[in-house]
This record gives C-alpha cells, sequence and structure tokens, in this order.
C-alpha cells in the first residue's frame, strides 16, 4: 500500500513537473568552460529551441541534464529530480537521441529497440508491441527484420528516435534529430515531436543547426554561445533583446505627389522605385522599450499617415524576422552561404524567369 | 530483467563468431595436448600428475587469453562504436554495466572450463587426482578469470581503447604468466625467482596446482598459502573495477 502511494506520488510528480530547471550550471574540463553559468527554465510541455554555433556547449549542457556529465558547479533540475543526486531516476524518465548515435550492428531494429526496452525494466510483451509501434511510427516496420549494419544514415537515426521513445519518455532531448534524413524525413519527425507534444504533454528539449527547424516547431528558443546563456524566451522576446526592428513593406503608387510625401516621411525608411506604376518604402518599427519618450507607432500609424497623405497603398506586409537574423544579430557570426549573394543570376539559377518555371 | 544487459551480452557472443571460436579452439588444443601427453613417446614417460599440471596450466592460461581480451574491448569497443552514451542513459549504473560484462566473460570461462573436464578426467583416470584436478583448475581459474577480467574492464573503460588495452592487459598478463611459463626451476630457486613468485598471484596458482597434482598435498589447508594470495589479488581487483565504476563520464571529443 505504502510502496502503491510512493509510486503515484512519484508519477504525479513527474506529471505535474515535466520541466527543466538549471542555475548557474556549469563545467569545465581542465581550463577550458564548456558551460558556463547556465541558467534556464523550460515549463513543462514547451518545445524548447537550443542554438548555439558548434563548440558552444549544447551538447554538453544536454549530456549534464541526463545525468551523463557531473557538472563542476551549479545545480539543475529535471522534471523535479536533481540532475546529480537523482541522475538514474532522470535516466528513466527522459529519452536522449544523441548527435551521433551508436547501433549493434548484427542486431536487427526490432530486436534493437527490444534489447533498450528491457534495459528500461519494460515486460517483455509490452517491450515487443511497443518496438513494432515505434518501428511503424519513424517508417521503418517493413526493415524491422533486417540487420542495422545494412541501414543508411537516414534509416540509423530514425530507429535512434524510436529508441529514445523506447521507454516512453515524458521529456525528450535531442541533438539534431533531423541530421541526415531527406526532407520527407525531417518532416515525418518533426510531425511525430508535435504530435507527442500536443497528445502526451510531452516537454521537448531540442538542439539543432537547422534555424527552420527550430523556428518552425519551437514555441521558446535559447542561445548559447561559447557556454554562456546569450538569451531566451520566444522568438519575440529575443528579437527585442537583439535590438532587431520589425519591418513594415509599403508599396503605394508611384506618382510625382507620392513622391514628394515620401522625402518627409516621419518613419525611419529606405525607398526604392520598383518599377511598374509601384514604388517599396520599407519602414523600420521602433523596437518596444520601456522608455515612454521614444516614438512609438506601428501599422495602423503607417496607413493613417499614407490616407491622410493621399499616398494609394498597392499592398501592405509585416514579414516575419527570421530566426536567422536574431541568430546571427546575437552570436555575432557572419551569415551562412545560404544568405550570402549567390554568383549565379536567379536565372542562371533557374528560380525567376517565366521560361524555368514553364519547363 | 536485471540481468538483460548480460543475456545480450553472452547472446552476443554466441551469436558472434567470437565466443563460438574460443570454444572450438579450445576443444582443439584440450584434444591435441591431451592425445600428445598420452600418445608421444617422451611425453607419455611423464609422471601422470605432471601430465595433468600442464593440462590444468594450459586450460588456466587459455581461460586467462580469453577473459582478457573479451574485457579489453568490453567497454571500449561500445565508447568506440558509440552504443556506450545510449547504455548510459538507460535506468542501470555504470556498475551494473560493467559487472553484468564481466559475468558474461566469467560465464564464458565457466562453458570453456566444462568442455576441459572430460579432458582431465581421461588424462588423470587411475589415479585419485580426477576430483582435485577439476577442483583446483576450476577454482584458480575462475579466480583469475575474474581477477584480470575486472582489471583489463578497467583499462578498457579508462582507456577507451580496445586496441590499447588489450595490448596493456594482454602486457601485464604475459609478465604475470612467465615465471610459471618460462622461468627454468634454477632461476625459480634464487632469490630473485622466489620474490617474484612470492608476489605473483599467477605464480601461487600454478605453484599450488603443481603441489595438488604432482606432490600429492590436496587438501585445502595445506593450500591455503597459496590460495590466499590469488583471492587477496582478485578481491583488490573486483575493488579496483567497483571504485572506477563509481560514475562513468560522457567526455567529450577530443
Amino acid at each position: 500500500m505504502a510502496a502503491a502511494n510512493t509510486e503515484s506520488l512519484h508519477r504525479s510528480q513527474i506529471k505535474s513537473n515535466n520541466g527543466i530547471v538549471t542555475s548557474n550550471l556549469s563545467k569545465a574540463y581542465r581550463d577550458f568552460k564548456a558551460v558556463n553559468s547556465l541558467t534556464l527554465n523550460v515549463e513543462p510541455e514547451d518545445i524548447f529551441g537550443f542554438l548555439g554555433p558548434n563548440g558552444a556547449g549544447k551538447t554538453t549542457t544536454i549530456r549534464m541534464l541526463c545525468g551523463l556529465v557531473l557538472p563542476s558547479s551549479g545545480t539543475g533540475k529535471v522534471a523535479g529530480f536533481d540532475i546529480v543526486k537523482d541522475s538514474v531516476k532522470i535516466r528513466s524518465i527522459v529519452g536522449l537521441l544523441p548527435e551521433s548515435s551508436g547501433f549493434y550492428g548484427w542486431m536487427n531494429a526490432q530486436e534493437h529497440l527490444v534489447h533498450f526496452a528491457l534495459l528500461y525494466k519494460i515486460e517483455p510483451h509490452i517491450a515487443k508491441k511497443r518496438a513494432q509501434d515505434l518501428l511503424e511510427k519513424v517508417g521503418l516496420a517493413e526493415k524491422a527484420h533486417v540487420p542495422i549494419s545494412y541501414y543508411s544514415r537516414g534509416m540509423r537515426q530514425r530507429l535512434g528516435l524510436a529508441r529514445t521513445l523506447i521507454n516512453d519518455p515524458k521529456i525528450i532531448f535531442l541533438d539534431e534529430p533531423t541530421l541526415g534524413l531527406d526532407p520527407s524525413g525531417q518532416l515525418q519527425i518533426r510531425k511525430i515531436l508535435l504530435e507527442l507534444n500536443r497528445e502526451k504533454g510531452v516537454t521537448i528539449f531540442l538542439s539543432s543547426h537547422t534555424l527552420s527547424e527550430v523556428s518552425s516547431l519551437c514555441n521558446k528558443i535559447a542561445i548559447l554561445d561559447r557556454g554562456t546563456l546569450l538569451a531566451q524566451g520566444s522568438i519575440g522576446e529575443l528579437r527585442k533583446r537583439a535590438g532587431i526592428s520589425q519591418k513594415i513593406l509599403v508599396r503605394v503608387t508611384d506618382t510625382p505627389e507620392a513622391r514628394q510625401q515620401l522625402l518627409n516621411l516621419p518613419f525611419p525608411s529606405s525607398t526604392t522605385n520598383e518599377g511598374a506604376g509601384l514604388i517599396s518604402v520599407k519602414i523600420n518599427t521602433p523596437i518596444e522599450s520601456s522608455n515612454k519618450n521614444s516614438a512609438n507607432y506601428d501599422i495602423n500609424d503607417i496607413i493613417d499617415f499614407c490616407m491622410k497623405k493621399g499616398l494609394q497603398i498597392y499592398d501592405i506586409q509585416r514579414p516575419e524576422i527570421s530566426l536567422e537574423e536574431i541568430f546571427f544579430k546575437m552570436t555575432g557570426l557572419p551569415p551562412t552561404l545560404e544568405s550570402i549573394d549567390s554568383p549565379f543570376s536567379e536565372e542562371e539559377r533557374g528560380m525567376k524567369s517565366k521560361g524555368a518555371r514553364l519547363h | 530483467m536485471a540481468f538483460q544487459l548480460y543475456k545480450s551480452e553472452v547472446s552476443g557472443s554466441f551469436y558472434s563468431w567470437r565466443g563460438a571460436a574460443w570454444i572450438v579452439a579450445a576443444s582443439m588444443i584440450f584434444s591435441l595436448v591431451a592425445y600428445l601427453l598420452l600418445t608421444d613417446k617422451e611425453l607419455s614417460l611423464l609422471d601422470q600428475g605432471e601430465m595433468l599440471f600442464t593440462l590444468g596450466e594450459i586450460i588456466i592460461s587459455l581461460g586467462i587469453i580469453m577473459a582478457t581480451t573479451s574485457a579489453s574491448s568490453a567497454i571500449s569497443a561500445e565508447i568506440e562504436s558509440g552504443t556506450f552514451e545510449s547504455l548510459l542513459l538507460t535506468p542501470i549504473t555504470a556498475r551494473q554495466i560493467a559487472f553484468q560484462k564481466l559475468l558474461s566473460i566469467v560465464t564464458t570461462w565457466l562453458l570453456l572450463y566444462v568442455v576441459s573436464i572430460p579432458y582431465l578426467v581421461a588424462v588423470s583416470s587411475g589415479t585419485n587426482l580426477s576430483i582435485s584436478a577439476v577442483f583446483y583448475v576450476g577454482l584458480y581459474g575462475t579466480l583469475l578469470v575474474i581477477a584480470f577480467s575486472s582489471l583489463t574492464i578497467t583499462f578498457s573503460s579508462k582507456l577507451k581503447s580496445s586496441k590499447n588495452s588489450v595490448m596493456i592487459s594482454l602486457m601485464i598478463l604475459l609478465i604475470m604468466l612467465a615465471p610459471s611459463l618460462f622461468f627454468a626451476t634454477s632461476l625459480k630457486k634464487t632469490g630473485f625467482g622466489t620474490a617474484i613468485e612470492d608476489i605473483n598471484p599467477v605464480s601461487h596458482a600454478m605453484n599450488s596446482l603443481d603441489s595438488v597434482l604432482v606432490d600429492n598435498q590436496q587438501t585445502l589447508p595445506e593450500q591455503a598459502i597459496h590460495i590466499l594470495p590469488v583471492v587477496i589479488f582478485t578481491i583488490v581487483c573486483l575493488l579496483i573495477l567497483t571504485n572506477y565504476t563509481r560514475r562513468f563520464e560522457v567526455k567529450p571529443i577530443e
């Protein structure tokens, strides 16, 4: 009876607290500080993105949170359990997909999953059933009995995810989960993660270099650089922290009067002649701040201004601020190759000309 | 499910060529040695006790070599193939991982020992040495296999490289086996030889076997002086493993 009560208390504690909290968590290897005074707060059921350049300390942080590495100083709790004292309990309720996971090549996927399920003390018949379900979920059911040594990198990554989920974890740590996967595989993994989060309330801690993946999945993001936390919060909060202003794009009909009015715009802006009778105006809205004296205007004020001055608005847009912008601003890193101008014209790249589209 | 890793290790050893190859190779070596001892013109002139001692020495040495080579990759192979992190993520502790691996190696030794029993019985037929031969070979073999496996698993987890741990472990094994296998009787009787033999648990095991099978001193009290150092060596090796595996830490790639 007492054991049952303790077990139910243990379960309710896990259910009510699937969050992650760290306070001044640090890890040093001799003189090198891999993680420096990291204070994080991941709420239960969050999908938390953990960003940072190579060597920022992301993997070390994940390993500390899973009890694989002892912190040099600071404290941390995962689902209410201390990362040092209760590491065995933590390991029974979390799943981790490491950046490069290894497999027993002589086993097949089914055996591999059952093997790990039994290590989690899951009953053999439940383990077998769960392994089958997971293999179906990650799209490996047809290859369930093929030795893992014959698997491609993408298939191994899918199997790694299945193994991460074999103990029905309350919190999942993922280190580059879509690495090596084709686009459809990446989508499938994202779908699985979203399902787990929405249907089972699983907290997801996602470390990734794929910024689009993080921005599409995560409700909260932390940016780490050289072991130090630069910021954490929603994309909006990070934008404010990074000091990036929201841009508004207005296209107005090109008339001599409009050109005259645009010269005296009361907003910081830049104007370009688009051709086809349109002028494009890019307006930077102010960064929200507590300073009451700072200029404060939004999209409605811009529309009002245009109407008053007789400017004919063709369209108006507020483009999303990309996570890339925030990331590069905060880390001070140069942008990636994708955002550097290509030496080939758009036509050569087959992106713009109608001819290319027709083909 | 408490011994899941152990079960998987044992089945892995026997699914793979490694475990089966050891047993087949051991059977062939035992057959050859027994055949030579019983039929070779010069070897068959040996006293039957000496024949048994030679066979016992070979069985124990083979067991230790098998244990050392298997244990040298016990942890490092997991680290090298990237499966160690996944193992550490399960609720079993680092110490349980190490001890279940140790248990699987001891199981392989026990199988090899069972295979050797008919050969010991055949070579000792017609004497009163059968039971003693089986008992002492089993006792010393098991203790030394546990000791060397523990030590080698520690190296394997410390060095994180199967190649390095097999090299160091075999070197230690060779140093410890050398007095029994390669020292001439005259050298063993010098001060240096005696000192080496006094501190070497493998020498104690072999000398005990010699005194049981050749000098017919078969009782446990008579052998206590030899059994004790081997037991102490085994306990020390187990303590080293226990202490080292108190906590494994996944280190960053260097």
